[in-house]
């Protein structure tokens, strides 16, 4: 029962980073309908910077600060010179635009990096605390309350101030918002940048457990697909919920299923969107889209 | 039509010279080019399905290479633990390529669009480890090493000219099943459900069949090229299929062109002699030009090297023919395609 409880406790911090990420996916996905598959390796860009950063001498806080605010540049760069012409384009074709953004990104890192791996400082205290024998690490509580966090000023954002106002109205109307004199294109970009800000948040939680490497997001961009894919593309709330509910999965799986064990740990998330998929296609808190013909 | 035009002339002359230059590969090169050859040839099979998949029929897939390995693994053990023939066990390849597409599919085909791309990227990603996991099967990270067939007595040149002319046999084959595809009421079919599917509902299509069937087919097509592959490489491990196989077909698929045949050919030759050659200066070299290749593609030439090919022989056929007609009225239809509204500033 020891094992069962530490499984979910360190499910919900796995998932907690799952939920970052497909928070900076649904995030996108609402503003512009596009997925973009990038977000981890921009994210794993980005963290090289406050690495290397970081290498050089600069503090570490004020290192994670600077490439944060990089990787908001980023992502507003990204959409500029990548996504804004093809906006309107069929979707296979910004699928493709993100595909090459992804192997672009990972190829640049690994051209300017190397393939080896390197250890990323933790942003936590190694402290334990034990209840009932089951461990509760400082990271654990860490990455939870930094989702928090990120959830709570989203909520924040998007509810209460004119920008976040602008940003939903561009979102759910991107043809009339202009009419009452939103700058759509300037949310759009706004959005880029904060999903940019979120992966590398997300990037920055994955790196001290798994070593910065080019492909370290890879798999975890999979968890944080399968987490939008089950919480619902529309909904941000869904995307955390899918995403801690993925992590505990996961860790689940991992222990109990003997075949999985921890290689084939990615295939708990693919299952479980190809479930979701057949079962409800638009996610638990997600609306069924309907198509006016 | 019963005038050839010159466009469609030049057309049919640049595919006979490619044949020809084809044929004549074995007698220029050495034996290690032409074996690239075949690899290459092995690719441009599935980089076809991709198009057909891509170009004719509007969905995209990232799991082309898995397709591919599965092909490749079937033929490997068939041929290594039955002691089936070569040539035998290239159906079986197509079939196992095939039911898993149909399988993937299911779920991600009946609602359009993005589901398709996250399962496929998923699968990318989860065959892989797969493979390595499935060691009784696959002897993981061994790999199967099979015996190459060696060319018959009457084939007058070395066991590399004889796997590159099968493999050409086989790139033949597929060709004219795409072609045929392509032609009448299959490739209207796919066409009409591309470009609008509710019409071609209304037309008594059923697009998520459509789909479905394109989608096996495209992953028949990869599972062909796969077994083709394994019977050329004559060694079959999963280092051979990382994720970035699948990378490797879409980047093919789009330089050449999505929806052209002789596209898939300009593809795999790219994506096989580029990470050769800029392995020397980076090895995320190819990499990083894949990314941007993409990216530009998509941007500036989304209909690859042969549209911009096609694109470059009307105009020069226009040019030509203008001074003629200008003094004609010309009864030209109204060519209105990219016509669009904007609102957005």
């Amino acid at each position: 029962m020891q094992l069962f409880f530490q499984q979910i406790i360190e499910g919900l911090s796995s998932g907690a980073i799952y939920a970052a990420l497909a928070l900076a996916l649904v995030m996108i996905y609402r503003a512009t309908r596009i997925v973009n598959f990038a977000q981890g390796e921009m994210g794993t860009f980005t963290v090289y910077l406050a690495w290397q950063l970081d290498q050089w001498g600069v503090p570490f806080a004020f290192s994670l600060i600077v490439a944060g605010a990089l990787s908001f540049v980023l992502g507003i760069l990204v959409f500029r010179l990548t996504i804004r012409p093809v906006l309107s384009a069929s979707e296979s074709t910004i699928v493709n635009i993100c595909i090459g953004l992804f192997i672009g990104f990972e190829a640049l890192s690994l051209w300017i990096w190397g393939a080896d791996t390197h250890p990323f400082p933790r942003l936590f205290s190694d402290r334990i605390w034990t209840f009932w024998g089951v461990r509760l690490s400082a990271s654990n509580v860490g990455t939870l309350a930094t989702l928090c966090v990120l959830a709570a000023g989203l909520i924040l954002m998007f509810r209460f101030t004119r920008i976040g106002l602008a940003m939903r109205a561009s979102a759910a109307e991107r043809e009339k918002s202009p009419l009452v004199g939103i700058e759509v294109e300037t949310m759009l970009m706004l959005g880029w940048g904060l999903a940019a800000v979120f992966g590398f948040i997300a990037a920055v939680l994955v790196a001290p457990s798994l070593f910065l490497s080019p492909p370290m997001m890879v798999a975890v961009v999979i968890y944080a697909l399968a987490a939008a894919t089950l919480g619902g593309w529309d909904s941000p709330a869904g995307a955390i919920v899918g995403g801690l509910l993925i992590g505990v999965a996961e860790s689940l799986g991992a222990t109990y299923l003997r075949f999985i064990g921890s290689e084939l740990k990615v295939g708990i998330p693919f299952a479980l969107m190809a479930v979701v998929l057949l079962v409800r296609p638009q996610g638990l808190f997600g609306r069924t889209a309907v198509i006016r013909v | 039509m019963s005038r050839i035009e010159p466009d469609r002339a030049l057309r049919i002359v640049g595919a006979l010279a490619l044949a020809l230059g084809l044929i004549a590969v074995p007698a220029v090169f050495p034996d290690f080019r032409v074996y690239q050859l075949s690899v290459a040839l092995t690719y441009a099979i599935a980089i076809l399905g991709l198009n057909l998949l891509m170009g004719f029929n509007g969905q995209i897939s990232v799991a082309q290479g898995v397709f591919f390995a599965v092909g490749a693994y079937t033929s490997a053990i068939l041929m290594t633990r039955y002691g089936v023939d070569y040539l035998a066990t290239l159906p079986a390849a197509v079939m196992a390529a095939a039911v898993l597409g149909l399988a993937v599919g299911v779920p991600a085909l009946r609602w359009q669009g993005l589901p398709l791309a996250f399962i496929t990227f998923g699968l990318a990603v989860l065959v892989p480890p797969l493979a390595l996991k499935l060691e009784p099967i696959t002897k993981g990270a061994t790999g199967i090493s099979l015996v190459k067939p060696s060319a018959p007595e009457w084939f007058p040149g070395s066991q590399d000219t004889f796997l590159y002319v099968l493999c050409l046999a086989g790139c033949g084959l597929c060709v004219l099943v795409a072609r045929r595809l392509l032609r009448g009421n299959t490739g209207r079919a796919l066409r009409a459900v591309r470009d609008n599917g509710l019409i071609a509902e209304s037309l008594g299509i059923s697009p998520a069949a459509v789909r479905l069937a394109a989608f096996t087919i495209s992953a028949g097509f990869a599972g062909f090229g796969g077994g083709l592959f394994a019977v050329v490489n004559g060694f079959v491990s999963p280092e051979s299929f990382q994720m970035t196989k699948s990378f490797d077909f879409l980047v093919g698929s789009i330089v050449g062109g999505i929806t052209s045949i002789s596209g898939a050919f300009i593809g795999a030759l790219f994506v096989v002699f580029l990470p050769d050659w800029s392995a020397d200066l980076s090895l995320a070299a190819a990499g990083l030009v894949y990314g941007v290749v993409l990216v530009v593609m998509m941007l500036l030439a989304r209909d690859g090297v042969i549209g911009r090919l096609d694109a470059l022989v009307k105009w020069a056929a226009r040019a030509s023919s203008h001074r003629a007609r200008s003094r004609q009225v010309s009864g030209e239809e109204l060519d209105a395609r990219s016509v669009g509204r904007q609102y957005s500033k």
